[in-house]
């Protein structure tokens, strides 16, 4: 075989088309196994499995680092290895890891599921690995020229990374790594025409049909899944069903969408238990159940007569309706379509609907099944819709409303065994809220309805401190206590009213006696009156609920504050059987239950002042939510973090937020690990005529911390923007990386004068990094409202400056050490890199939790500033070999 | 401690399915006169023997009773009897990754996305409904089948509805299997393949509703088919972490009936106590720790 490739000096283009395919590879099989995740369990182990295997980086170079010499010598076979094994790893390892899928909910409870996840960890690691080890090769050949492959990575990974996105439209999630395969296979044999090693060429034709083959047969053959659906996903349920049938199947960037028929499935959410008693009849077969990454159902209801809808009126999005005759009506998210339904069949002129997930659109839109099944509700001559987020159309409208609905946004229900991960939830920040409330007529009424399904109190408490403070906003900081009427269903649903010029006193009286006909429970309303004597006792046992530290308590023995406490409910008081039977004279009091009178002493600190005392001694968090921390979740205090290690099972619900701490963990333990083995095994060999070790590793740390970190947290950003959290992260990924190379490719002309340059391009970073932290959304608020093509240009346009700048320090460090001949550093360098970005990933959630994403964003800035004074550690010359002699010139 | 429990455990258990071909009574047939001794462990373990159990298993009922009986999730003599003749080892043995862990706090994975809840749950669930002898119970949910399996001990009329076929079919060749080795008390199971949500109205009313399925409304077949002044239990919020709702259903004199919804503890809010992990007979720490 005759090597025609001269790494060092001008190395052919099929060589840097090479590494960008096999970078893009790389970045394609991330995405690819994100959705795998997403679909068949969920998306936050996703995240978990494939940050850590990004550490293939980190092991790859600190081997690299050990072994030096070794690869140098055998640096072609090193690279034909990896490239033959790095798609078939990607193939079998996915196939493998469906055979062991472990289930989030039995972590704790079952020895072996622990294990499960280690075995997807270490599967999902290897094909990384081979991948990392082509790149780790060719960088360590290609050290001279680092600025022109770093661009070729950069941006074929960019370029890729948008492949994926469009190859979401015509691979199902369970052959979405059909991307990646293709991707690798055109990478690998551009490497070996480089060479001109046809046998290398061929070779690698076969690996790739029979890795295909294996992909596409062996499920089948072997009768085992090509993606295990968790059997506890929405969908799985619906699979069960005798009747079920799949009527509607759709994949692209916005999600798996399915819809199944079935007469098991039943939907009126939040309904009053009351409708039992009244209601003539409950329609049958008059649901859809729609599934979005095998999550679901959201209800899609059949366009149905009068008398089959009258259930309508029991559920908690019907209170407006009470008020409003014929309203112009505004739903913020049309979701499976209820409110919709809701808003037509009670009377509303105008419906306007948005929807910010184009492809719900299309299906409702276009499929005909769909169509006649919800009678065409989309093209209902009284239907406007809105083709993007609902909050930022209303943000910027003139219209005005008399009614506007956001109503259980989210599927069936908020509790999610796994634990939710930590989702942006805009429609619901302050801002949004401030928006709906500007978007009413004078009388008109803004309506939010939320599950209530946790107990202790956690997503309500934040919805009502949201509004609360959006109320202030709008109204000038006057009193606001007029314009709120609130009641809940206890673990069912909470339903704020709003209504701008405040209620009339005919008009309470009128939402009083409906709630009574309802049975559901009063939270608020103007005059209410609460007492504030029960806080107390509430706060410190809702504590006691996780931390009690005494005896357990005797339920069937009174407590000694209450002498006449009755039993336990069910509990015989002595009576005969049938005795509870007993009629009552009229309705008896409503039984008290602390989650309620909580969110009525909650209303009354948040109107009358105190609210933030009453939050600090609450055992949850309960920040309201902002266009900078838009979470209904991390509801765990930081303090309190370490308290519910031996208690996890209470709080399964954070899981997906107790995991971003665990992956913080475990990825600062392994990052060190791999940072300091080199460093440890070759302090007296390898590095010992290094200067400025300490200097060196900082600066790659802040890059690896920087970079990363950015991008992540921009991604959480554009969502305002772009609606979608897929597209927004494939815009930036691609974005950034693509802008990162091109900096790279033009940072090659100022190496010369590195010393003078860099400093600029890190304060440079700085200041565009800071300036955005604080000013970018507004921009991104409004280029929400723009169709969709134009926010893509203009999100990337927004991007460009930092992006381009971040894409110098990077190669720009490693050239210099590569010609300063501190080879392993080299390595090492890209080692660093790679594993500090694992923990930037994982830090990014917390920090944006914890200190909102202007705080992310900054924390990135800083990373920048930090590495400006360590990139002169970076270019500290080579110490020479003998004692005394003079420094070797800077090359 | 644990060794022996596996090894004795497993030893029962291949001999289990060794002997399945051919059931024959083993066990003492049920009786309402039957009544476990609750003052000792011996005694317990030397009575359940001679109804032909597995003693590896009955020291493991004890131990997992003692726990509840500290942890206050069970209080009232008929569900503490109720639980004590209980064979939960019978209905984890339908796999085998968790035949052995029926008397552990976990809920278990039984399949079909569906779990067996762990003893303090049910033992709360079960002593809160208080279910008197004659008592109609309906349960929605079957699943592994122990909820109805306490039921049966409590009330002839236990009615149970499970939504998956397989699964249903499965709990009740259990069942079937259980009364011919001599389980009598399942005889008071009846159960049924169908939706939950219309409930079973021919069987109505019902004294007592258990829904063990996630829901969002109460299906109001359910309400209906509830005696006034029944009540109704569901279970809300995650495997492992829910609270248990429950619905009264009332009837005033002037005929309009009103439902209230409140905790199982009436509006107490109960304290963390760490759960317990036995070690032979003594609760030490957590289960996790």
């Amino acid at each position: 075989m005759s090597i025609t490739v001269d790494l060092d000096h001008r190395p052919p283009l099929a060589f840097y088309l090479s590494v960008g395919l096999v970078a893009g590879s790389i970045i394609a099989l991330q995405i690819g196994i994100m959705r795998v995740f997403s679909v068949g369990s969920w998306a936050h182990f996703g995240s978990l499995v494939v940050s850590l295997a990004m550490f293939g980086f980190g092991l790859t170079s600190a081997v690299m680092c050990v072994g030096k010499s070794w690869f140098e010598r055998h640096w072609i076979g090193s690279v034909k290895g990896a490239l033959l094994a790095f798609g078939p790893l990607m193939v079998v390892c996915n196939l493998a890891a469906q055979q062991v899928p472990f289930n989030a909910i039995f972590l704790i409870s079952d020895p072996m599921q622990k294990w499960r996840l280690f075995a997807n960890f270490v599967l999902y690691f290897l094909p990384f690995l081979a991948g990392a080890l082509y790149l780790g090769v060719i960088f360590l050949k290609a050290q001279k020229t680092f600025n022109r492959v770093y661009f070729a990575d950069l941006v074929g990974s960019g370029l890729c990374g948008l492949t994926v996105l469009l190859a979401m439209y015509a691979w199902r999630p369970d052959d979405l790594i059909m991307a990646p395969l293709l991707l690798w296979l055109a990478g690998g044999i551009l490497w070996f025409v480089a060479l001109g090693d046809r046998r290398g060429t061929a070779a690698i034709v076969v690996v790739a049909i029979l890795s295909a083959a294996v992909h596409h047969l062996a499920p089948q053959l072997l009768s085992v899944p090509k993606l295990a659906v968790s059997d506890y996903k929405g969908v799985s349920y619906a699979r069960k069903f005798p009747d079920a049938v799949r009527v509607y199947e759709r994949a692209s960037p916005f999600g798996y969408i399915e819809v199944y028929s079935s007469s098991y499935l039943h939907f009126a959410p939040g309904q009053s238990d009351n409708a039992a008693f009244n209601l003539k009849k409950m329609p049958s077969n008059a649901y859809l159940g729609l599934y979005i990454d095998s999550e679901g159902p959201a209800g899609i209801i059949k366009d149905l007569p009068a008398d089959e809808t009258a259930y309508f009126k029991y559920l908690p999005m019907y209170y407006p309706y009470l008020l409003k005759k014929d309203p112009k009506t505004f739903v913020v998210q049309f979701g499976g379509g209820i409110s919709t339904a809701v808003a037509l069949k009670s009377g509303s002129s105008q419906v306007t609907v948005a929807e910010g997930n184009p492809a719900l659109l299309t299906a409702f839109r276009e499929d005909k099944f769909l169509r006649d099944f919800t009678g065409d509700i989309l093209n209902n001559p009284k239907v406007n819709v809105v083709d993007y987020d609902g909050r930022l159309y209303v943000a910027h409208t003139k219209n005005r409303y008399d009614v506007i609905d956001l109503s259980l946004a989210d599927s069936a229900g908020l509790s999610s065994p796994g634990g939710f991960s930590i989702v942006e939830k805009y429609s619901y920040s302050r801002e949004a809220m401030s928006a709906y409330m500007r978007a009413l007529t004078p009388g008109g009424v803004l309506s939010v309805t939320l599950w209530n399904k946790e107990e202790p109190p956690k997503s309500v408490l934040k919805l009502y401190a949201t509004m609360a403070a959006a109320a202030r906003d709008v109204d000038g900081g006057k009193d606001i206590a007029q314009k709120f009427y609130v009641v809940s269903s206890y673990l069912s649903t909470a339903t704020v009213l709003y209504k701008r010029d405040g209620f009339s006193p005919a008009e309470i009286e009128l939402l009083n006696a409906h709630t009574k006909a309802m049975s559901f429970d009063e939270i608020y309303y103007p005059g209410f009156k609460v007492d504030t004597a029960d806080l107390k006792q509430i706060l410190q046992d809702y504590r006691d609920q996780f931390f009690f530290a005494g005896q357990a308590v005797d339920p069937t023995a009174p407590a000694e504050t209450e002498p006449n406490d009755k039993p336990p409910p069910g509990v015989s008081t002595g009576g005969a059987p049938g005795a509870t039977e007993a009629k009552v004279d009229g309705p008896p009091p409503a039984p008290v239950v602390p989650a309620t009178v909580l969110g009525r002493l909650a209303w009354h600190y948040l109107l009358e002042g105190g609210w933030q005392k009453v939050a600090d001694e609450y055992v949850f968090d309960t920040r309201i939510l902002t266009n900078h921390q838009p979470y209904f979740a991390a509801y765990i205090k930081v303090p309190d973090l370490l308290k519910f290690t031996d208690r996890l099972e209470l709080v399964q619900d954070e899981w997906g937020y107790l995991l971003l701490w665990a992956t913080l963990g475990i990825a600062t333990v392994f990052a060190l690990t791999l940072v300091l083995f080199p460093v440890v095994f070759g302090w007296r060999t390898i590095f010992s005529r290094y200067p400025g070790k300490a200097g060196t590793m900082l600066y790659f740390l802040c890059l690896g911390l920087g970079y990363i970190i950015v991008e992540v947290g921009m991604i959480s950003h554009f969502i305002l923007a772009l609606s979608n959290a897929t597209v927004s992260a494939s815009v930036l990924i691609t974005g950034m990386l693509v802008f990162s190379g091109m900096g790279s490719f033009f940072s090659e002309r100022f190496l010369d004068r590195a010393r003078s340059f860099m400093p600029k391009v890190f304060l440079a970073i700085f200041a565009i990094l800071a300036t955005y932290a604080f000013t970018i959304d507004y921009a991104l608020d409004w280029i929400g409202t723009l169709p969709y093509a134009l926010r893509i240009l203009l999100c990337l346009l927004i991007v460009f400056p930092p992006a381009f700048l971040m894409g110098f320090p990077m190669p720009t460090a490693m050239t210099m050490l590569g010609r300063l001949g501190k080879d392993h550093m080299f390595l090492w360098a890209w080692g660093i890199n790679g594993c500090f970005s694992v923990i930037g990933a994982a830090l990014v959630p917390i920090v944006a939790t914890s200190f909102g994403l202007p705080a992310v964003v900054l924390v990135g800035a800083f990373a920048y500033l930090i590495a400006l004074p360590a990139f002169f550690s970076v270019i500290m010359p080579l110490q020479p070999r003998a004692t005394g002699g003079a420094r070797s010139a800077v090359a | 401690m644990k060794r022996r429990t596996f090894v004795s455990g497993s030893v029962a258990l291949a001999a289990g399915a060794l002997a399945a071909p051919a059931i024959a009574a083993t066990i003492k047939p049920y009786s309402w006169d039957l009544n476990p001794p609750m003052d000792s462990r011996e005694n317990f373990i030397a009575w359940g023997k001679a109804r032909g159990e597995d003693p590896v298993f009955l020291g493991q009922r004890w131990d997992r009773f003692q726990a509840l009986i500290k942890n206050k999730d069970i209080w009232g003599q008929a569900t503490m009897r109720a639980f004590l003749l209980t064979p939960r080892e019978e209905f984890s043995a339908i796999s085998p990754a968790i035949a052995k862990r029926a008397y552990e706090h976990a809920f278990l994975d039984i399949g079909y996305g569906v779990t067996m809840s762990g003893p303090h749950v049910q033992g709360r669930m079960t002593n809160v409904i208080d279910v008197k002898r004659g008592e109609k119970v309906l349960e929605i949910g079957t699943g592994s089948g122990v909820q109805s399996a306490y039921i049966a001990n409590l009330t002839e009329n236990a009615y149970t509805i499970e939504i998956i076929a397989p699964l249903a079919q499965r709990t009740r060749g259990l069942y079937d299997k259980l009364i011919d080795k001599g389980y009598t008390e399942f005889k008071h199971i009846k159960a049924k393949t169908a939706d939950g949500f219309y409930g079973w109205e021919e069987a109505g009313p019902f004294d007592k509703i258990i829904v063990t399925c996630g829901i969002d409304h109460v299906p109001p077949p359910l309400l209906q088919q509830l005696k006034s002044g029944g009540l109704m239990v569901i279970p809300v919020g995650p495997p492992g972490a829910q609270r248990v709702l429950k619905v009264t259903k009332t009837q005033a004199a002037d005929g309009s009936i009103t439902t209230s919804r409140e905790d199982i503890y009436g509006g107490k809010i109960v304290p963390f106590v760490p759960f317990t992990k036995l070690e032979g007979d003594k609760i030490v720490g957590t289960h996790n720790r």
